[in-house]
């Protein structure tokens, strides 16, 4: 049997499509994204190595490194708010047998996650344009006087183009968050129920504690999310006004598609992996179990 | 209210209400601008923008559809993206499925290993490896080809759907190599006559997951065949409106709805799985 199982030809056969395939698009391109930011390269001739003068420049010299940061830290902000608050209270909302239309609510929540993030962007655009969108036009014609330029102001471009990635993606946490409330057992709240906890006191203490590993995961998607943000942003705004609504994979792709200065804009790439890289372990290190009172009842409840 | 006997107690009260009241509102705040597309693909320039923005169209216009199908190249963005989506589909499916039974049935030293290393492929980020992506589609001639969308489009999946298919090889028993060993079957045969059959719900999941996600993908499709004509997939095509300077709305409205009709149809008939699949990735990652 051992031998039946250890068939060499087999494993390599079995093995080799993925790696190859895995290796060509994934693992190479990571390797060479770090390797050519140490270069001056316009992805044609010979490339010239620099040494950190790349990174000097970006972090340092670069104005619009600053803005890419703070966007990426606005957008990170706006999404998680928007989407872990919304999230939580209708996974709570559709979990509980009381509420009718409860399959309704979930289609209704979840749809715009399966749309193409281009008809989203189209849509919104439509929606929030200066001129002639919807919006505006709603609020004139409820004589409101509150008409703003959502996508040319530079002050808040940026959080209009946050709003549509949030309105998008909320429907995905929500379903992240629905998955981890049914994990949690019923009996838990049958006790609450009898010990007098009204169903608000039952959640804050025990399901919000219990989905701890779901929303460690939900926030790592929508503070990474801030920093790779870019296709609202290419699509609405397209970086403007100006530079407003830079993002560091937008300062990749004007460099490296706009400029031909790729080793420029692999620096920015390499940046953001190591921002995505930083918070992942820091939300890893701040929800590690250990003596936490807001966490503690997690250790007694594992086993069930 | 109906009192429903001994089904559970329904809320009553003022706050209550307002909370009911939130959910329809924020269930009307997701669906609207979905409905409003749908209307506006049935009107003119006029009536989106003056008479009639909110409204059901005073005249249906089918023409619009019509007009999408026939002035706007929609049919070749169409059967790109159909092609695309299942050559990525099938691909996936078969490297993710023929690894996972490699890591977690057969016997080897650095299955773990491997298993480890595929899975790194979660962590990083698509924004970030753009550039030598394209380098590398364009380094193997396959620019101007499918596969310059294929290849990446299931490199980017593999390490999700090998983690779904991973729990779903480990709850098979042993017993069903011995077996079939046993009787004489070979590795291969037990591979595609015996095992993969019964990952076939873990394969529906993978498949309609990895569709969508193929379906709906902008980033590198901008990147890799935004200037091929030929080869564009309907997320770059409702872009083709954008910049045009007496733009059609309602044939844009067309092309969207065309666009996002058949994602949401498949999510419609495999809700379970679509979000099963999302969560299953949450599950592991976190």
């Amino acid at each position: 049997m051992k031998k039946y199982l250890s068939n060499r030809k087999a494993i390599i056969v079995f093995c080799l499509p993925a790696i190859i395939l895995f290796c060509v698009f994934i693992f190479v391109p990571i390797l060479q994204v770090f390797y050519y930011s140490f270069f001056d390269w316009d992805g044609v001739n010979q490339a010239t190595f620099v040494g950190l003068a790349n990174y000097k420049r970006l972090l340092l010299k670069d104005p619009v490194f600053k803005t890419a940061n703070l966007n990426g830290f606005k957008f990170g902000v706006v999404i998680t708010v928007y989407q872990l608050v919304l999230a939580t209270i209708f996974a709570i909302a559709v979990s509980d047998k009381r509420i009718r239309f409860r399959k309704f609510f979930r289609t209704a929540y979840f749809i715009p996650v399966v749309l193409s993030v281009t008809v989203v962007c189209q849509l919104w655009g439509n929606v929030l344009n200066a001129d002639n969108g919807l919006l505006n036009t709603l609020m004139s014609r409820l004589g409101i006087n509150w008409s703003q330029n959502w996508l040319n102001d530079r002050n808040t471009a940026i959080y209009t183009v946050a709003f549509v990635n949030a309105w998008q993606w909320m429907g995905y946490q929500f379903a992240l968050i629905v998955a981890g409330i049914k994990s949690i057992g019923e009996d838990f709240y049958e006790a609450a129920e009898i010990d007098g906890a009204t169903s608000l006191k039952a959640h804050w203490y025990i399901t919000l504690p219990l989905l701890k590993d779901t929303f460690n995961f939900c926030l790592l998607i929508s503070v990474t999310g801030g920093i790779k943000a870019f296709s609202e942003i290419d699509i609405m705004t397209g970086g403007g006004p100006g530079n407003a609504t830079y993002t560091l994979t937008y300062i990749m792709y004007n460099y490296a598609f706009g400029r031909q200065k790729f080793g420029y804009g692999l620096t920015s790439s390499a940046v953001l992996v190591i921002e995505c890289l930083v918070i992942i372990l820091a939300l890893n290190w701040l929800f590690k179990d250990r003596e936490n009172p807001l966490f503690s009842r997690r250790k007694g409840v594992e086993i069930v | 209210m109906k009192k429903k006997g001994s089904g559970p107690r329904q809320y009553t009260g003022v706050s209550a209400t307002i909370f009911t009241i939130f959910l329809w509102a924020y269930a009307i705040f997701s669906l609207y601008p979905l409905l409003w597309m749908i209307l506006y693909s049935f009107k003119d320039n006029t009536e989106i923008f003056q008479t009639n923005p909110f409204g059901l169209p005073q005249v249906w216009r089918f023409e619009n559809y019509v007009n999408a199908w026939n002035q706007y190249d929609v049919p070749l963005y169409f059967k790109n993206s159909v092609i695309v989506g299942a050559g990525t589909v099938i691909l996936t499916i078969i490297c993710a499925m023929m690894f996972t039974f490699a890591v977690t049935r057969l016997q080897w030293k650095g299955r773990d290993a491997a298993r480890t290393f595929i899975s790194t492929g979660q962590f990083i980020p698509v924004q970030a490896i753009l550039l030598p992506v394209v380098q590398t589609v364009a380094g193997l001639h396959l620019m101007d080809t499918y596969w310059s969308l294929i290849l990446p489009y299931a490199a980017i999946n593999l390490a999700f759907s090998c983690m779904v298919y991973y729990g779903f090889f480990k709850g098979i028993p042993k017993e069903m190599e011995e077996a079939a060993c046993i009787d004489g079957a070979s590795i291969w045969q037990t591979f595609f006559l015996i095992i993969m059959p019964l990952v076939g719900p873990a394969t529906m999941t993978i498949a309609i997951y990895v569709f969508l996600s193929a379906w709906n993908e902008f980033l590198l499709a901008n990147v890799l065949v935004g200037t091929t004509a030929h080869l564009k997939t309907l997320p770059l095509g409702v872009l083709f409106f954008q910049g045009q300077f007496t733009t059609d709305w309602g044939s844009m409205g067309a092309t969207m709805v065309i666009a996002s009709l058949p994602a949401i149809v498949v999510y419609c008939l495999f809700s379970e799985q679509v979000e099963g699949a999302m969560t299953t990735s949450g599950a592991v990652k976190g």
